[in-house]
């Protein structure tokens, strides 16, 4: 395996795994066999999947078809029963859960998670503070207190929410608390982004506004989209995994998908589940 | 520093107050040692008040470090010979942090329930043994025959025998407690431990180390609680298994939570309150534990966020 600083510094082509052709994107997250049992439920089974940089990888499923499991088993919230996670070269399914932010690896959770009764400016300042480090220091220094709200004002620019920057995160509408969240992510200055149904429980107008960011930021971020909102999905992504009980059925480009039988077979010949 | 109204209000008033008190009571000695009691029982609720308050780690075993403060000094010095205060309160604070720092390596495994449990459990090990102990006095604990002096560069400063110096040495420890709580959680770390007790999901998704500062929260309140037994032990000259019972922890985390948790200048107002109702009640009837007992029931379900929780709404802004 390349180590993770070859990989920066060695020319795309070089640095491309496995042969891929010059036109396609340098690979930033992949997992190799990747499986999760609880006892003897199989969550998730023999799973291998490469992420590209600068792209937006879809994940679709009927329920129950581990796509949560598998956004915890990259984020470190799990530990895989097999398998491997590589980051830029380097195995990372063994390291702590906290090490997967510090290398780049940021996750949205389903449940929006911020910290309610912190403004909006302090939810970015938590998340860059790790990245300009002295989380130890118990002296307040002027200096990184305005490096910060910086770094955490840019943070809020990025996903639009300049205007609430001194908003309490619990008073601002849901919509904008997803958004937040994001921003949060993007403070630490990741390479992947792990969203978990950012349009989950939504108006259309409010998904409409993450489509729109994820659009934007899908040109500087790999990022992994689980989501059930097919519409949603089919628009935004350039990859598209469609998963159902644990096991890997399809990987292809949103047209391949969307006309291929067995897709159409496990949605709507067996299923009596709603989507 | 201050930033909150209440907060300002209080603290303006309280020490100030504090300070004139030992003339305003014509140096009355019984008094002045009363009132450095409280001060240095606010110090210990005031470092119970950080971790729960602020760390969300519920203990109920904080008087294990409150005892091992006073037990800590009667180990470690001779028995005829006065120690230097500052060299012994420096020892004092060092042992009982590193003894914090294993058990709190121990405890801070579990939460919630489990964590109250294996705190008690283990200050309870703790009273049983010097309790049992027969180099320790047993239940009726040591004597310290000799006072500490207190001289800097042959420069002596006050004298602990006296009661007023003495009574000078609590406040200021409060006063500096306080600030050195007010000043951590102003700083990147205190950011941080706010953001822990907030969100510790999200907290470890950003990329923290959620253990390490619960860890380090854990070491600095176990040492200023340990620092408050060890001033308490100096005051009375005794120390006894008492010290480290669990009614002890159970009693401070009642001042704290009716001082307000999490404020820190909770601790001081919870503490005088809880030990001026003592005094009060216990001059009226034998049986002062109920009316007593009655009455803080009543004022915790009044106050839902203690005193300081009412101080705070009464001048109108909550924070």
């Amino acid at each position: 395996m390349t180590s993770r600083i070859e990989l920066q510094t060695a020319s795309l082509a070089d640095s491309l795994p496995h042969g891929h052709s010059l036109a396609e994107p340098k690979v930033v997250l992949e997992t190799e066999g990747l499986c999760k049992y609880w006892g003897g439920l199989k969550a998730l089974d023999d799973l291998s999947l490469q992420f590209h940089d600068r792209q937006l990888h879809g994940i679709v499923g009927p329920n129950g078809a581990g796509k949560s499991t598998l956004l915890n088993l990259l984020c470190g919230t799990y530990k895989p029963t097999r398998g491997k996670i590589v980051h830029l070269g380097d195995a990372i399914d063994s390291i702590k859960p906290y090490e997967f932010s510090r290398r780049g690896i940021g996750r949205g959770f389903q449940k929006t998670n911020i910290y309610p009764s912190a403004t909006c400016l302090e939810n970015c300042s938590i998340a860059a503070q790790r990245r300009i480090g002295g989380s130890f220091n118990i002296f307040r220094s002027r200096h990184s207190e305005k490096l910060l709200t910086e770094m955490a004002e840019q943070a809020l620019a990025k996903v639009g929410l300049a205007h609430r920057r001194d908003a309490v995160a619990s008073r601002i509408s849901y919509g904008e608390q997803r958004q937040l969240e994001i921003a949060t992510v993007l403070a630490t200055a990741p390479s992947v982004l792990l969203l978990d149904e950012p349009m989950a429980g939504m108006g259309h107008e409010e998904s409409q506004l993450i489509i729109a960011l994820l659009k934007t930021l899908k040109q500087d971020y790999c990022i992994v989209l689980v989501e059930h909102d097919m519409d949603a999905v089919f628009e935004l992504s350039d990859q598209l995994t469609v998963m159902v009980d644990g096991q890997h059925l399809i990987t292809d480009t949103v047209d391949q998908v969307r006309d291929d039988a067995r897709v159409k077979i496990a949605y709507l010949g067996q299923g009596d589940e709603v989507i | 520093m201050f930033t909150n109204r209440a907060e300002k209000l209080f603290v303006w008033m309280f020490f100030p107050l504090a300070l004139l008190m030992p003339l305003l009571l014509d140096q009355n000695t019984f008094y002045v040692n009363k009132l450095a009691t409280i001060l240095i029982l606010s110090i210990f609720v005031m470092s119970l008040d950080y971790l729960v308050g602020r760390c969300g780690l519920v203990t109920l075993g904080h008087a294990l470090f409150y005892g091992l403060g006073g037990y800590l000094f009667v180990m470690l010095t001779p028995e005829y010979e006065a120690v230097n205060f500052w060299v012994y309160t420096f020892y004092v604070l060092v042992i009982a942090s590193a003894i914090a720092l294993v058990v709190g390596f121990i405890v801070l495994r579990t939460s919630g329930i489990y964590m109250i449990m294996i705190t008690l459990a283990l200050a309870q090990m703790c009273f049983y043994f010097f309790s049992d102990s027969t180099e320790f006095g047993g239940n009726d604990g040591v004597f310290i025959y000799v006072k500490p002096e207190t001289s800097v560069f042959g420069l002596n400063l006050f004298d602990l025998d006296n009661p007023t110096h003495f009574y000078y040495l609590c406040l200021l420890s409060l006063f500096n407690c306080l600030l050195f709580f007010k000043l951590i959680m102003r700083s990147k770390f205190g950011r941080i431990v706010d953001a822990v007790q907030e969100n510790p999901e999200r907290t470890t998704a950003l990329g923290y180390n959620v253990f390490q500062f619960r860890l380090a929260s854990y070491v600095i309140a176990s040492a200023l609680g340990a620092y408050a037994g060890y001033l308490f032990a100096l005051q009375y000259g005794f120390v006894n298994p008492s010290m480290l019972s669990w009614q002890t922890s159970g009693t401070a985390l009642v001042m704290s939570i009716l001082g307000g948790l999490g404020t820190l200048y909770g601790a001081i107002l919870g503490t005088l309150v809880y030990e001026g109702l003592h005094y009060g009640f216990e001059h009226l009837t034998e049986h002062w534990l109920l009316p007593m007992g009655t009455l803080i029931i009543l004022m915790v379900l009044a106050f839902r966020h203690g005193l300081a929780g009412y101080l705070e709404s009464l001048l109108g802004k909550r924070k």
